[in-house]
């Protein structure tokens, strides 16, 4: 069974269609045994060229454009969107706009973290707390249902404001939400912490340091559990951060096992900041008018996607439609850890480094 | 409990052929069922596997290029067919063995080592990689849980002072309530988990772990090969449970006490497949080697040690004592 | 470091390759440079620790073109550092017929992913990126073909 290509270099190709890839993208292992010894990605099967579309839309059609940028995501890029056109036509939403913003975008970042620790738990083999993330996951969606109306794709942000308001029926389902997802938080906290044949799996798997992490540039949780305190929300905050100030997680663990415990205390972090949303409301407008015609102008929006930071370069010229969107990706910053960690561990470890920056192929392929 | 039948009916319907069939089925709706149900899922209606099994037998087997095509072809059925030759010896449904003789337990547990061998070789048959990597897998995992699998079988053998299954479940039902479960717990754990590393259960599914290897060695097996070899490893299933029970639960006296015994190993096999995460191959060689086969080599150690000391130290103590 | 001296420190840093320094957000400083400035400016910021490489964006600035002359025009390539709160863009224009730019991943390898995006999209070569290869569109998309170019509209179907 000789390797037609040369027999020292045996490639083991995952994808573009593969069980352990939820999205298509390639990756060609080079392995000596079980062990890893290469690595090398191709992405683009999902690209849209919604950059580019976003050019020949006017500014509430790029909003709902740029959403489905991303399905586990999609609050964010509409977010940015939405504060950038703000910028660029010099608005400013009012509180309770911002504060709906931020309160979704923390039940979003919780519903997201939900969803990683499920994937990554399956890609090592824990079908059960796999299962039992995603049934919990559910307790978030459906709050996302009830106060937006949908459960991917919420669409609540309008250029100038948010469309729905929260009121106290709902504030009542979310709280009792949160206190339900507070127990099981505590809960997943011990068993990635303590269950032996899962630390097997995670600990001193990926290391990356704190000096690596510092050349790579990786961005969002993954940066934070090696150490590195970047947070958006915190450096730069914007949109309700500027009233609701969060607290910045990081882990020194540099390990898989790190990002699992930045990613289950950040979620604690969102109960939390949620609740205080919920408690100090602002009163007010949900909305505030935009003109149509922005003038000539360029911003640069940045806010905390649940994967890390979100860029926007946004550049309007006095016309109903933007000159430019540039979006830059979490996951697009967080590759390049992925390609220079994996030599040297077991290809049985792959699929779990993957799953450790959780990567969004559709976010990288705009 | 006797049981005289013509050759033809033993092989065709029971204990081998559709028997098996059925009872394999049954036991891998019952563990899905279960791992769902201890997953918080729903699982699967009992009649999914049957209708898996149809519909890939239904379907077009597809022989890729670049394989010994005999071979892709036959090694399915001869994994099948050792598991249902090991059948015969083994007290199914509490029923004496149809076939018997001294030392049938080494043939036993070499037919059911066959299937694992077919896996191996049907993934280092073909030219994909993912099976390549999954037979490498399969292999190395053959050889980390096969040697205390069968020492941990070995320990009631040595204490029944016969290697005839028939005669080991025998003495088993006699030493009731003594159960070797409770005398040689070590040995019946080892026993429980090396049935799961031989099927390739979770924790122990390195060798078909889809996130990583696709589905490891039978990733180019379609239709009615695929079918085959689940099959084999339903009936390996109900095999293996069997021998557990008639050795470390009592024996099999009838088959009230079949059921309920395999029930029960197949709550705690389920619950362990549902409780960890999967292994690496490296560190399932580790637990086996550093932990398996040294406990189940202490354990032999003592019963042997126990065994043959037993006269002479009773002579010694009663000569203490008694004179 | 709060953003006031995050910024002055940036700006201290590429003052003396500069060609002009603007403010145009409270939170932003953006550095024109020339072309041959870049490595440098790129070397100044990372040398000092100043950040990260956020992101490198192409736009494309097409000239006004006359009916049935050749299509002219600018790409302006803007590297963003970020560092905090604070943001640092280092500008460089490349004409659409010598547009190419330096790599900058033997001082930022993680700059790979976003100069393979440039040199596809719009059209921006730069010489010497380890791995000039298809990212992100098909590998027999047509050579000269910029998507995020203004004049392109579409590929033709055949």
């Amino acid at each position: 069974m000789e390797n037609p290509e040369s027999p020292q270099k045996f490639v083991v190709p995952i994808g573009p269609q593969h069980p352990a890839l939820k999205e298509p993208a390639h990756f060609e292992f080079t392995v000596d045994g079980e062990i890893v010894t290469g690595a090398s990605v191709r992405l683009g099967y999902v690209h849209r060229g919604i950059e580019k579309a976003t050019e020949a839309r006017n500014y509430p059609q790029g909003l709902y454009l740029v959403e489905r940028v991303c399905g586990i995501c999609s609050h964010v890029h509409a977010l940015s969107f939405a504060l950038g056109t703000e910028k660029l036509a010099k608005v400013v939403a009012p509180p309770r706009a911002q504060a709906i913003r931020v309160l979704t975008s923390e039940l979003e970042r919780l519903h997201s973290h939900m969803l990683w620790l499920g994937v990554a738990a399956h890609e090592g083999g824990f079908d059960t707390l796999f299962m039992y993330s995603w049934r919990d996951r559910e307790t978030v969606m459906d709050l996302l249902e009830q106060m937006t109306g949908n459960r991917v794709n919420y669409s609540i942000n309008i250029i100038g404001g948010v469309k729905q308001d929260v009121n106290d029926e709902i504030k009542t389902a979310i709280l009792k939400g949160m206190d339900f997802l507070e127990g099981r938080m505590a809960h997943y906290l011990t068993v990635v912490t303590t269950d032996e044949t899962f630390l097997g799996r995670t600990r001193d798997v990926g290391v990356m340091t704190r000096e690596q992490a510092e050349t790579l540039a990786p961005v969002g949780p993954t940066a934070r559990a090696s150490g590195v305190p970047i947070d958006v929300r915190v450096d730069s905050p914007y949109s309700g951060y500027v009233d609701f100030p969060v607290n910045l997680i990081v882990d020194e663990g540099c390990d898989l096992l790190a990002r699992f415990v930045v990613r289950i205390k950040e979620m604690q972090e969102s109960i939390r900041l949620v609740r205080e949303i919920l408690d100090h409301m602002p009163e007010g407008e949900l909305a505030v008018r935009v003109p149509r015609r922005i003038p000539e102008n360029e911003i640069i929006q940045r806010v905390e996607a649940p994967r890390g930071e979100l860029f926007y370069y946004m550049k309007s010229n006095g016309t109903d439609m933007p000159e430019r969107v540039k979006i830059r990706t979490p996951s697009l910053c967080n590759w390049a850890s992925v390609i220079n960690l994996a030599p040297g561990y077991n290809l049985a470890d792959m699929p779990m480094i993957l799953a450790g920056i959780d990567p969004c192929f559709s976010c990288n392929d705009r | 409990m006797e049981l005289s039948l013509h050759p033809i009916i033993l092989l065709l319907f029971f204990p081998g052929g559709l028997f098996l069939f059925v009872a394999g089925l049954l036991y891998e709706w019952v563990d899905r069922k279960l791992v769902a149900q201890y997953q918080n899922r729903i699982g699967p209606r009992f009649i999914q596997p049957l209708a898996d099994i149809i519909k890939l037998l239904a379907k077009e087997e597809i022989v890729p290029d670049g394989v010994h095509k005999g071979l892709f072809i036959a090694l399915p059925i001869v994994g099948l067919a050792s598991a249902l030759a090991a059948a015969l010896y083994v007290p199914l449904v509490g029923f004496n063995p149809a076939y018997s003789f001294k030392g049938d337990l080494i043939v036993v547990v070499y037919l059911l080592s066959v299937m694992t061998l077919c896996l191996g070789l049907a993934g280092a048959n073909t030219a994909d990689r993912f099976s390549l990597v999954g037979a490498t897998r399969t292999l190395t995992q053959l050889f980390s849980y096969e040697a205390p699998f069968m020492l941990s079988l070995l320990g009631p053998a040595i204490v029944a002072g016969t290697w005839q299954i028939s005669e080991i479940n025998a003495f088993a039902i006699q030493s009731r309530p003594w159960w070797f479960a409770f005398t040689q717990i070590v040995g019946f754990l080892v026993a429980m988990i090396g049935l799961m590393g031989k099927l390739e259960m979770p924790p122990f599914d390195a060798p078909e772990a889809e996130t990583e290897i696709v589905a490891g060695a039978l990733t180019e097996y379609s239709g009615r090969g695929l079918a085959l070899f689940r099959i084999g490893k339903d009936v390996e299933l109900v095999i293996g449970l069997t021998l557990i029970a008639a050795f470390f639960m009592g024996g099999l006296a009838n088959p009230l006490d079949f059921l309920w015994k395999t029930a029960i190993l197949i709550l705690v096999v389920a619950a362990l497949q549902s409780l960890f995460a999967r292994l690496r191959i490296d560190q399932t060689v580790g637990l086996w080697w550093r932990a398996g086969a040294l406990l189940a080599l202490l354990q032999l150690l003592a019963i042997i040690l126990g065994r043959y000391l037993q006269p002479v130290l009773s002579q010694f103590f009663s000569g203490l004592f008694g004179g | 470091m709060d953003l006031e001296t995050a910024l002055q420190s940036a700006e201290a840093l590429l003052q003396p390759l500069a060609v002009e320094i603007k403010r145009p957000e409270i939170e932003r400083v953006d550095v024109y440079i020339a072309l041959d400035n870049l490595k440098p400016a790129v070397q100044a910021l990372v040398d000092a620790h100043w950040g990260y490489l956020a992101a490198i964006t192409g736009v494309d600035k097409p000239a006004p073109a006359a009916e049935g002359a050749a299509l002219t025009g600018d790409v302006e390539v803007l590297y963003t550092f970020a560092n905090g709160g604070a943001l640092a863009t280092l500008r460089v224009r490349v004409p659409y017929t010598d547009a190419k730019v330096p790599t900058i991943c033997d001082i930022i390898p993680a700059a790979t992913l976003f100069e393979r995006e440039l040199i596809e999209m719009l059209g921006v070569d730069c010489l010497g990126t380890p791995d000039p290869g298809h990212l992100i569109l098909p590998d027999e998309w047509p050579a000269d073909v910029y998507p995020l170019r203004k004049s392109f509209t579409g590929l033709n179907q055949e």
